[in-house]
């Protein structure tokens, strides 16, 4: 561990207040911005328990966001259960394009029986094959995004040349759940893969992705990228934030978030001792009061893997740009020939 | 009839545009693909033309192969992504967005549909197309591609659970959500929805096609319906009439609007448009001669024959092995052409002005160009020419508007949005401003009345 390690820091925009009217959710989003947030995540769930509206699907959200920001990183929730990996992939090198790189895709698997109920079609019931198509997705998604390798879109106008074939590739993908033949109708994303996170707990993807969401900074593969889940409590002292945390029914800290309570030199104090041993956290905000007064006096104070806020996700959190795995196995058979 | 008819037209948005070397023309930004600036901008003179909709094609696969003959279909960002920056950027133009039931699930369809259409505030128009494409079915894990008529029953469904879900989603106040259960044929659906109802009530639909189910699916269900292009005045009239004569036969006669694709070759004389599409054709790369008399599919529209001079000389039957493509064509061998020949001659003629023995001749090259099976009608000619055609067909009853398919983006676009529109806008055509901000006031439609489940 070292002394001056840096956090990323990401903000999960989830409940009232925070994903909607849309023109709330731009503001959210721009202050974020402003503030040096480095990354937004937009959670997704296909399926509602109430009659009520949420919030619109992520994968539309996103780039509506990326539109009308400049720098934050834009992390889109995405289902293995209730996508088709050909959809998901275009969608997220998609989301990568358009925002020059700023793309994440949060990977879940469920289970979710009321999602289930909405998405059951002929030959498909997204129950039955659940831990199957999970442990293939990501793989799947990842050699879509490298069936095109860096350099095949050409389009040069003077040869007439508008791509470069050789340098496209079918990933003829065909294992017990899935089956894609590919390649890809987008161009390699600007990061080469856009940032995969996924739950430490989430056994059949944890170990296919980029970062993991923990809620323990002890847990999960410490010798991989980590992210920590956090649910503040800020108040002006501490004992307004414990009338905050106790208002929000007391929820306490579990193998999915920490909950960290107290005024905001407190709060710097606990959040800036994780700095060293996670890359990064997400903050999940309870009530959007808390988004400005972490904003405000939380945030100035933490130190950051990137304190000028430059570049793409992967550069935000200190990943490097990824290698195109189809392209390598390319290069190695030309070498042995 | 008391209701004024009223022209309208959207912009096809194929990245590279619709001619295949349109992306190679000195106006045209070859990487517009990928640049979402540019589409947005693109975007944006639509709308300062008042234009009804931008839309976003799709296809479902790839083939590298295409390069040549239709780089369009090669590579794209995904719709629904390119949409939501689009609307970011837009106020008033509709926006459509294609999506294939074949390779989805109606609740996935209808809540992108409906979170599009709340944050580009009611623009929305669904393009539903079943897929033409086998290419497609192996990346969605299908061994073989489906007929047309298990895609049409599918897309019926889809249809009908789409449409409930909507139906039946949180209303304006966020709350009032309702379950479908549907139980059908091929869909098992509770809901409800988890994204409020759109707030267009339902989104815009658009379809096209030409089979019987196809032509019914658009007459029952659609607001747009897309005429491909037809070889003679008689089959666009017949179309025309018979998407009406459905559309009555559902009570809807005049809730259909029938869009023929439009390739406007714009320029402020004849000459000089004559010249652009002469510059366009020389742009275009031949296939090697060798690879002659393939059928290559042309990426789910259409098929059409390789760019060659042996392609041309078997859809010609004369021999055009070797030819100089800038040189003139005697007259007998131009005598000497079969029946389709003399059928694309006519059309050579009407693109081109050049004839067989008149002061401008037509060349070799005219015909090798002419061989390739068109995507859409194109027309050639000053503002006033091509202002001409639009009144034309539309006054005759042959199109209720048309899809504008720009040849080269950003160039050809800018062409027909500054020297076209503003002519019918003289004429008293096309609308000088929107009435409305939602695509069903563009199109004059009510919001429709919720059904229950």
């Amino acid at each position: 561990m070292t002394g001056d390690a840096g956090l990323a820091i990401g903000y999960e925009l989830q409940g009232a207040g925070l994903t909607g009217p849309p023109g709330v959710l731009v503001a959210t989003a721009r202050a974020a911005e402003a503030a040096g947030v480095d990354y937004l995540v937009f959670p997704d769930r296909p399926a509602t328990a109430t009659d009520s509206a949420g919030p619109p699907a992520a994968a539309v959200v996103a780039p509506w966001i990326a539109a009308q920001t400049s720098r934050i990183g834009l992390v889109t929730t995405g289902s293995t259960a209730y996508h088709e990996p050909y959809h998901l992939a275009r969608m997220v090198a998609s989301l990568d394009h358009v925002s020059a790189g700023r793309a994440g895709w949060q990977v879940v698997t469920g289970p979710d029986d009321l999602a289930d109920a909405n998405h059951r079609r002929e030959g498909v019931d997204p129950a039955a094959h659940r831990e199957a198509r999970a442990a293939e997705f990501v793989g799947v998604v990842r050699d879509l995004w490298d069936s095109w390798e860096d350099g095949a879109f050409v389009p040069d106008k003077a040869s007439g040349r508008f791509i470069d074939g050789s340098r496209i590739h079918a990933i003829d993908h065909a294992g017990p759940a899935l089956r894609v033949r590919g390649p890809l109708n987008v161009a390699r994303p600007p990061q080469g893969h856009p940032v995969v996170f996924a739950s430490a707990a989430d056994a059949p993807v944890a170990s296919t992705a980029d970062v993991l969401t923990v809620g323990d900074p002890e847990s999960g593969d410490a010798g991989r990228p980590r992210v920590l889940a956090v649910v503040p409590f800020v108040g002006r002292t501490g004992a307004h934030a414990a009338e905050l945390h106790a208002r929000a029914g007391a929820p306490r800290s579990d193998h999915e978030r920490a909950v960290v309570v107290g005024d905001p030199d407190e709060v710097v104090g606990q959040l800036s001792s994780w700095a060293g041993s996670v890359t990064g956290l997400t903050l999940r905000f309870r009530d959007p009061s808390q988004v400005a007064v972490f904003t405000d006096e939380v945030l100035p104070r933490l130190r950051r893997v990137r304190p000028d806020g430059a570049g793409t996700l992967r550069d935000r959190l200190g990943l490097p740009r990824a290698a195109n795995r189809l392209a390598v196995q390319t290069a190695t058979a030309v070498e042995r020939s | 009839m008391s209701v004024q008819r009223t022209l309208h037209l959207g912009l096809m948005f194929w990245a590279t545009g619709t001619h295949a070397a349109g992306w190679r023309h000195p106006d045209a930004r070859a990487d517009a693909a990928y640049d979402i600036r540019l589409i947005q901008e693109v975007s944006q003179a639509a709308e300062r033309a008042k234009l009804d909709f931008v839309f976003l094609g799709d296809r479902l696969a790839t083939d590298p192969a295409l390069q040549h003959s239709n780089p369009a279909q090669i590579s794209r960002l995904e719709p629904f992504t390119t949409a939501a920056a689009i609307a970011a950027a837009t106020s008033h133009v509709g926006i459509v967005v294609t999506a294939n039931p074949t390779y989805s699930d109606p609740y996935s369809i209808a809540r992108l549909l409906a979170s599009l259409d709340h944050l580009d505030g009611g623009r929305t128009a669904w393009n539903l197309v079943t897929g033409a494409d086998a290419a497609a079915a192996l990346n969605f894990g299908r061994d073989a591609h489906w007929d047309t008529g298990k895609r049409y029953d599918w897309a019926e469904e889809t249809l009908r659970v789409v449409r409930a879900l909507w139906d039946n989603a949180p209303g304006p106040d966020g709350r009032g959500g309702r379950p479908i259960h549907h139980r059908g044929t091929y869909f098992s659906v509770d809901g409800p929805l988890d994204v409020g109802a759109p707030p267009q009530g339902q989104v815009v639909l658009l379809s096209a096609g030409t089979s019987d189910r196809s032509r019914d699916l658009g007459a029952r269900e659609a607001d747009m319906v897309f005429a491909g292009p037809q070889p003679t005045l008689a089959a666009r009239r017949e179309f025309y009439a018979d998407i009406k004569a459905r559309a009555a036969r559902y009570g809807r006669a005049d809730q259909v609007t029938v869009l023929p694709g439009l390739t406007p070759v714009v320029a402020p004389t004849t000459e000089e448009a004559v010249a652009r599409y002469d510059e366009l054709n020389s742009l275009l790369v031949l296939a090697p001669e060798e690879e002659v008399g393939e059928l290559v599919r042309a990426g789910g529209i259409g098929e059409g024959y390789r760019l060659s001079r042996t392609s041309a000389s078997r859809l010609f039957g004369v021999d055009l092995r070797g030819c100089d493509l800038t040189a003139q064509v005697p007259a007998e061998t131009l005598a000497a052409v079969s029946e389709e020949g003399r059928r694309r001659l006519a059309e050579i003629t009407r693109l081109t002005r050049r004839t067989a023995t008149g002061p401008h001749r037509i060349t070799y090259g005219d015909l090798v160009y002419a061989t390739p099976t068109q995507l859409s009608h194109t027309v050639v000619g000053d503002p006033y020419e091509v202002a001409d055609m639009i009144q034309e067909w539309f006054e005759e009853r042959l199109a209720d508007g048309f899809n504008i398919y720009p040849s080269s983006v950003p160039g050809s676009v800018t062409d027909f949005v500054d020297l076209v529109v503003p002519e019918l806008q003289r004429r008293g055509l096309f609308r000088k401003d929107y009435q409305g901000t939602t695509l069903r006031e563009h199109l004059g439609l009510a919001v429709p009345p919720r059904r229950s489940a």
